[in-house]
C-alpha cells in the first residue's frame, strides 16, 4: 500500500468534504428547477397539529388517489406554526404550496402581501351555501370594520378559504337545567345554583395572554366593550369594557373553579368531562375531541350548545376562530394547490370531510339532521354563523394587542390588579404600542 | 521593504497544518456566531423597512415596563434555583463521595444523574403540570391524603407559589449537573492531603473547608457560568406551567424576549434587547470570574 504524507492526507481529507457537503445542495439544486419546468406531482401543507389538521390529513389521501398528487401534511403547533409562515413569507420562500392560517393571522399575512389572491389569480367566488362572513374572514383588506391606515385604499381579494368553522359557542349541562340560558345574568344565576362542593357553577379559561383573551372577548362585546372603537381608537378602559370584565373576573369568578387563572382549553374540557362543572364557553374541536367523546367524556349526551348568551344591550356576540387555508406567494404550485381547495370545499367532499371529523362552513351540512346527530353542536354553529359573529380585530398588530389583554385579563382572574387597573393599564400599552405602528390611537 | 520582508518569519509546516486543522472550526464558530451577531447589532439600530434609526430601538427596549418585570422575575428565578441547586448538589457529591465505596453503586447513581438532563424540557414542563396542575395536580392529592392541607393549594396561580413551582421544576433538572461536576472535582482530591489532614485530627468540616473546596473552587465558577447561560435560556417549562402567569410574574427574560420578537413582530426592540442582555450577562461574568478566580490560589 502506497504511504501518503500527511500534506496529502489533509489535501484529500478536505477535497473529500468538500465533495460530500456539496451533495445536498446538488440534490437539492436538481430538485428545484424540476418543480418549476414540470407538472405539479406535490403539494406540501403546512398544518397546526391537532384536532383542526386532523380531518384533513384524513381526506389529503383520497385528493391523492383521484389526481395522484402526492399529498404531504407538515404539521406544527399552533405557535410554531405561525412563526414557522411568517419567516417562510419573509423569505418568500417555497417550502409550503398551502397553509393552515388562524384567522386573526389574515391581518398579517395581508399586510405581509404574503398570499396569493384566490379571486382574482384562480377564479374563486362566493357559494350561496357558505355564509358571507366566511368569506369575509378571509378577505384582505378587511370589507367592513376598521381598516389599518396602511391598507387603506387598497383593492379587496380573497386569500384564504375557511376549511374549519370555528365559532366560540357555549355549552352547559342540560340534564341540570332546563332552559338555556339566555343572558349572562342567567349563566350567573344557574352558576349560583348549580355550585357546589367539588362542582363548579361556571369554568374561566383564564390562563395568561391567548387562553383568557379568547375567554373573555365575547364577554366584552356582548356587555358593549370592546379594545378598539371603529377608527383605532382604544376602548379597552371604557366604562363597559370595565364592567364586563368584573363581571367575569370578579362576580362570575366567586362560582369559578380553584386555578382559574392556570386554566387552559385541556384543563376545562376535563373538568366538564368529568362532571365536575356545570357550563363554560367552548370551540367546537373541544366537544368532538373531548366533551362528547365516547369512552372519554362521562357527560356526552349530556351537554347542550348554544350561541353566546346576551349581555345587557339584548346581544350576545359569539367570536370567530375560523381556520383557513391560503397559497402562499412563494409556491410554484399556486393553480394545483387553488384546485385542492375547490375540491376540497364541494359539498360531497365537504360532508366526506365532516363524516372524518372536520368543522364545516356550509349551511346544508350544518343542518343537515344525519351529520347532526355525531355533532350535537352544528346547529348552534349555523346559528351563530348567521348572527354574524365577531372577528378579532384586523389589525397585524393583534398578536402584541392579544398579549396584553389577555396578561391583563389573567391579572385580574388572579386578583393581582383590580379589573379597572388592570383594563387602564393594557390600555395605555396597547395605545403605545399601536402609536408605535403607525395607527392613530 | 526588505526590512518587512525579513521580519516576516515563514510559517513552518506543522504551523500551517495546525492552522488548517483549526480552518473549518473557525469557519463555522465565524458562520454560526460571528455574522448572526453581526445581523444582530444591525436589527438592533434598524426599523422595520431596513432604515437605521441609531439606538431608538435600545430607548424604547429600555423604556418598556415589562423588561423590569421580566429582569425582576429572572433575578428572583436565578436566587431561587442557583444557590439551591449548588448546594443540593455539593451535598449529594460529598454524601457519595465519603459513604458510597462500591464502584457498581457509584455508577448506578451517576446513570440516575444522568437522567434528568437527557429529558426534553418539554416533557418535564408536561409533568411540572401533572405535579402542580390545580384539581389534578398530583402534589394536591398527596397533601390532602396525608392531611396537611385541606383546601387546595394554588401552586400555579398565586404568584409566589407559581415562582416556586417553576423554580423547583428547574432544580429538579439541574441539580445532578451540580452534582456530577463536583462529583468529578472530588475524584482529583489527592488521597494523600486527606489521609494527612486526617492524621493531624481534622474533622469532616475541616477536611471540607481546607481540602475539598480548594480543588473545588474552579468547578464552581464553571457551574454558575453554565446555569447562568441556562437560566437565561429557560423557556419551554415555564411556557408550559405557567404561561409567565399570573400575570406577568413568571415572565422570564426569554419568554419577555420571544414575545417581543414572536408576538409584537418588534424585532429591532427584540435585537436590542438581546444585545443589552449579552453586554449585560459579558458585565457579570466579569464580575463573578473576579470573584471565584479559575486558578487555585
Amino acid at each position: 500500500m502506497q504511504r501518503i504524507s500527511r500534506r496529502e492526507f489533509v489535501k484529500r481529507t478536505a477535497f473529500a468534504g468538500a465533495m460530500l457537503t456539496s451533495i445536498p445542495a446538488l440534490i437539492e439544486a436538481c430538485t428545484s428547477g424540476s418543480n418549476t419546468t414540470s407538472k405539479t406531482t406535490k403539494l406540501t401543507i403546512a398544518a397546526v397539529q391537532g384536532a383542526e389538521d386532523g380531518p384533513l390529513k384524513k381526506v389529503a389521501p383520497m385528493y391523492q388517489s383521484q389526481t395522484g398528487i402526492t399529498m404531504e401534511v407538515v404539521e406544527f403547533p399552533y405557535d410554531q406554526l405561525f412563526e414557522k409562515l411568517v419567516t417562510t413569507f419573509q423569505a418568500n420562500g417555497s417550502s409550503y404550496d398551502l397553509c393552515m392560517m388562524d384567522d386573526p393571522w389574515m391581518p398579517k399575512f395581508g399586510t405581509m402581501g404574503a398570499l396569493q389572491p384566490l379571486d382574482s389569480n384562480f377564479g374563486f367566488t362566493r357559494d350561496s351555501d357558505i355564509p358571507s362572513i366566511v368569506y369575509d374572514v378571509g378577505t384582505w383588506p378587511p370589507p367592513h370594520g376598521p381598516v389599518p391606515p396602511s391598507e387603506q385604499g387598497k383593492s379587496k381579494h380573497l386569500y384564504g378559504i375557511t376549511i374549519v368553522g370555528n365559532v366560540e359557542m357555549f355549552m352547559y349541562r342540560k340534564d341540570l337545567a332546563s332552559t338555556a340560558p339566555a343572558s349572562w345574568n342567567d349563566v350567573l344565576a344557574n352558576a349560583q345554583k348549580f355550585n357546589k362542593s367539588n362542582f363548579y357553577g361556571y369554568v374561566i379559561r383564564g390562563k395568561a395572554t391567548n387562553p383568557a383573551s379568547s375567554d373573555s372577548l365575547p364577554i366584552l362585546w356582548s356587555f358593549g366593550g370592546d379594545i378598539f372603537d371603529s377608527s383605532w381608537k382604544v376602548v379597552l378602559d371604557s366604562t363597559a369594557s370595565i364592567d364586563a370584565i368584573t363581571f367575569l373576573t370578579q362576580t362570575l369568578k366567586k362560582y369559578a373553579e380553584p386555578g382559574a387563572e392556570n386554566t387552559d382549553a385541556a384543563d376545562r374540557d376535563r373538568l366538564i368531562a368529568i362532571g365536575q362543572a356545570f357550563q363554560s364557553t367552548t370551540w367546537p374541536a373541544e366537544v368532538t375531541g373531548v366533551v362528547e367523546a365516547a369512552g372519554v367524556s362521562q357527560v356526552a349526551g349530556k351537554m347542550a350548545y348554544i350561541p353566546i348568551p346576551q349581555g345587557p344591550g339584548g346581544k350576545g356576540l359569539g367570536m370567530m376562530g375560523n381556520w383557513l387555508l391560503g397559497i402562499p406567494k412563494g409556491s410554484q404550485n399556486g393553480q394545483a394547490a387553488a384546485d385542492f381547495i375547490k375540491w376540497l370545499i364541494k359539498t360531497e367532499n365537504m360532508k366526506t370531510y365532516v363524516q372524518n371529523g372536520g368543522i364545516p362552513t356550509r349551511t346544508s351540512l350544518l343542518n343537515d339532521p344525519t351529520l347532526g346527530q355525531s355533532n350535537p353542536y352544528f346547529p348552534a354553529l349555523a346559528q351563530s354563523l348567521a348572527a354574524q359573529p365577531n372577528w378579532r380585530p384586523r389589525t397585524d398588530q393583534w398578536n402584541a394587542v392579544e398579549t396584553i389583554y389577555g396578561t391583563a385579563v389573567n391579572q385580574a382572574v388572579a386578583g393581582l390588579k383590580t379589573p379597572k387597573d388592570a383594563l387602564t393599564a393594557a390600555a395605555e400599552q396597547i395605545r403605545t404600542a399601536m402609536k408605535q405602528a403607525g395607527y392613530p390611537s | 521593504m526588505k526590512a518587512a520582508r525579513a521580519g516576516r518569519r515563514r510559517l513552518s509546516r506543522d504551523e500551517r497544518l495546525a492552522y488548517m486543522l483549526l480552518l473549518p472550526a473557525l469557519g463555522a464558530v465565524f458562520v454560526i456566531v460571528t455574522i448572526p451577531f453581526v445581523l444582530v447589532i444591525i436589527q438592533s439600530i434598524s426599523a422595520e423597512d431596513g432604515t437605521l434609526v441609531g439606538f431608538r430601538n435600545y430607548s424604547r427596549a429600555l423604556a418598556n415596563p415589562l423588561l423590569y418585570d421580566a429582569i425582576r422575575a429572572t433575578g428572583v428565578y436565578s436566587l431561587i434555583v442557583l444557590p439551591t441547586e449548588i448546594l443540593l448538589g455539593l451535598t449529594f457529591a460529598l454524601l457519595v463521595h465519603r459513604t458510597v465505596r462500591p464502584q457498581g453503586l457509584r455508577a448506578a447513581i451517576y446513570v440516575l444523574a444522568i437522567l434528568p438532563l437527557v429529558v426534553p424540557p418539554v416533557a418535564i414542563g408536561v409533568v411540572g403540570r401533572l405535579v402542580y396542575a390545580p384539581s389534578y395536580g398530583v402534589l394536591n392529592v398527596i397533601l390532602e391524603r396525608i392531611g396537611f392541607v385541606h383546601h387546595e393549594v394554588n401552586w400555579l396561580g398565586d404568584p409566589t407559589l407559581a415562582m416556586l413551582a417553576v423554580a423547583s421544576v428547574d432544580i429538579w433538572q439541574w441539580t445532578p449537573f451540580v452534582y456530577l461536576v463536583l462529583f468529578s472535582g472530588l475524584q482529583t482530591v489527592p488521597r494523600e492531603s486527606v489521609e494527612a489532614a486526617q492524621i493531624d485530627g481534622a474533622d469532616w468540616w475541616a477536611q471540607f473547608r481546607y481540602i475539598d473546596l480548594f480543588y473545588l473552587r474552579p468547578l464552581f465558577l464553571l457551574i454558575v457560568f453554565f446555569r447562568l447561560a441556562d437560566v437565561l435560556r429557560v423557556f419551554d417549562h415555564v411556557f408550559i406551567l405557567t404561561g409567565g402567569g399570573p400575570g406577568t410574574t413568571t415572565q422570564l427574560l426569554s419568554l419577555y424576549m420571544y414575545r417581543v420578537e414572536f408576538k409584537y413582530f418588534d424585532s429591532g426592540q427584540a435585537a436590542a434587547l438581546a444585545v443589552l442582555v449579552l453586554v449585560s450577562f459579558s458585565i457579570l461574568y466579569r464580575l463573578i470570574s473576579r470573584a471565584l478566580p479559575l486558578e487555585r490560589t
